[in-house]
């Protein structure tokens, strides 16, 4: 694979300041290792450490969904007198000796990879519950069908619907619903292993990818949510429907048909 | 979703008024403490949802969340300072001019002999204009190379005793760094409010 090199310009002048190429060497070398994230905000906030000795290094960044954010070196919290200090966008390093160039270009880029990550995390995400949307469900679910279907490897599909929503709010509202929706989200979240994936793919329609999980495995799961559903305090009850790969099929639409047909017929419903 | 202390951060990051999320970790590597700097939000309901959070991805951090606004500003009950608003040099003239502004007025001065006597002196005569009794006259304003640059120390003298004021101030220009150590150098007396009305 082929990497990215930071060209110097002829002059070694940049916008009249002298050039440093190390940075945006190190910063372009940062970029091909990782996506860019948070994570790489700490990451040039180490380098610039390194290179200026310095004892400390704070990168204030104005971000319209977030606001006002601080990164500080070494993912260290500031106090709140420290705040104060760091009310406008900069790059603040004790000492003070990193030039302007380099203040401006860490900057940039760490705006960047902030924007970056909130969009990627965003485009994945259900904003009402904070779990998996539907797009980043049908990925993940294509995903585990090819790898069941090459390998073998076994992962159960588990559709849940929430018992009589529509009453919840027809009665309570849609403010009240939304809750409900929330505290669901929540409960499946806590109820998920590391690697599976829970969704919110309708409505008040879920869905989870138990990952390395035979069918009948599923029962750990399913009591697990019913624990953590009445550990928040959801008074709804819910009803599913699970279908196995590679046992019932390796097909993701054939999958959710027979996971979907077994909830249906479930709730005595013909589908 | 991935479990990840960087998808874990921006979840704090995203609730309201949070400023800045610090994370500790033990030696094995696993987060240890998170803890939230927020403003203008509610702190317990802050640290429910971020305990909530962290049970996600790390069940057994603990959540400490403290609010920037309960701190009192450093300079809060502090007489209001003077700011340099401008300083110019007019080199056809070689005239330099001075703005200040204190509690909302603006004094403006102007004097010759250069940037760095000029601005000292168009400073103190700013400095009339906004109504202090400056009971003091310049003796030096001198421009000293250092490592880290040339700031101009500038020597005030009082008629009625030898006790000098000294200011020492750096910046880009000469004549911003003189006026910036005229300031400096009458730091305590302006502080004090000497003024005529």
């Amino acid at each position: 694979m082929s990497s990215l090199h930071a060209v110097p310009p002829e002059d070694d002048e940049y916008y009249g300041q002298h050039y440093e190429p190390w940075l945006f060497q190190t910063m372009l070398d940062e970029l091909s290792a990782s996506e860019l994230g948070i994570g790489f905000i700490y990451s040039v906030l180490d380098l610039l450490a390194q290179r200026y000795e310095l004892s400390d290094a704070v990168v204030v960044l104005v971000h319209e969904s977030f606001g006002t954010q601080s990164f500080r070196l070494g993912r260290r919290s500031l106090t709140p007198e420290m705040t104060e200090n760091f009310a406008s966008a900069g790059v603040y390093c004790e000492p003070d000796v990193v030039p302007d160039v380099e203040r401006d270009a860490v900057r940039t880029a760490c705006q960047l990879a902030l924007s970056l990550h909130l969009a990627r995390f965003s485009a994945a995400q259900d904003p009402l519950t904070k779990i998996a949307n539907r797009r980043a469900f049908d990925t993940a679910l294509q995903a585990s069908a090819v790898r069941s279907a090459r390998y073998g490897w076994a992962f159960t599909l588990v559709l849940c619907d929430l018992n009589d929503f529509k009453a919840v709010n027809d009665v309570s509202g849609h403010a009240f619903g939304d809750d409900i929706l929330r505290q669901f989200g929540f409960a499946l979240r806590l109820s998920v292993r590391q690697g599976d994936t829970a969704a919110r793919i309708g409505g008040d329609e879920f869905a989870v990818i138990l990952s390395n999980a035979e069918g009948n495995e599923s029962s750990g799961f399913i009591e697990r949510l019913r624990a953590h559903l009445e550990k928040v305090g959801v008074e709804i009850d819910f009803t599913f429907g699970i279908a196995a790969s590679p046992s019932d099929s390796t097909d993701p639409a054939e999958l959710f048909r027979i996971a979907d047909g077994r909830l249906y017929e479930k709730k005595g419903i013909k589908h | 979703m991935s479990p990840t202390e960087e998808d874990f951060e921006l979840e704090l990051r995203s609730l309201p008024g949070v400023l800045n999320v610090g994370i500790s970790h033990r030696e094995s590597g696993d987060v240890d403490g998170v803890k939230l700097v927020i403003h203008g939000q509610d702190c317990a309901a802050i640290k429910t949802i971020a305990s909530q959070i962290a049970s996600l991805y790390y069940p057994d951090a603990t959540v400490s969340v403290e609010d920037a606004s309960q701190v009192v500003p450093a300079n809060a009950g502090a007489s209001p300072r003077v700011a340099l608003v401008r300083a110019d040099f007019n080199a056809e003239d070689g005239v330099c001019e001075v703005q200040l502004a204190y509690e909302g007025r603006t004094g403006l001065g102007r004097a010759g002999s250069g940037q760095l006597f000029g601005g000292a002196e168009a400073t103190l005569t700013a400095l009339r204009d906004l109504g202090f009794d400056v009971p003091y006259y310049l003796l030096a304003a001198v421009s000293v190379a250092t490592v880290r640059g040339w700031p101009v120390i500038v020597t005030l003298r009082s008629p009625s005793s030898d006790r000098d004021m000294l200011g020492i101030a750096q910046s880009e220009r000469d004549l911003v760094s003189a006026s910036m150590a005229t300031l400096d150098a009458l730091n305590r007396f302006l502080s004090n409010g000497q003024k005529n009305d």
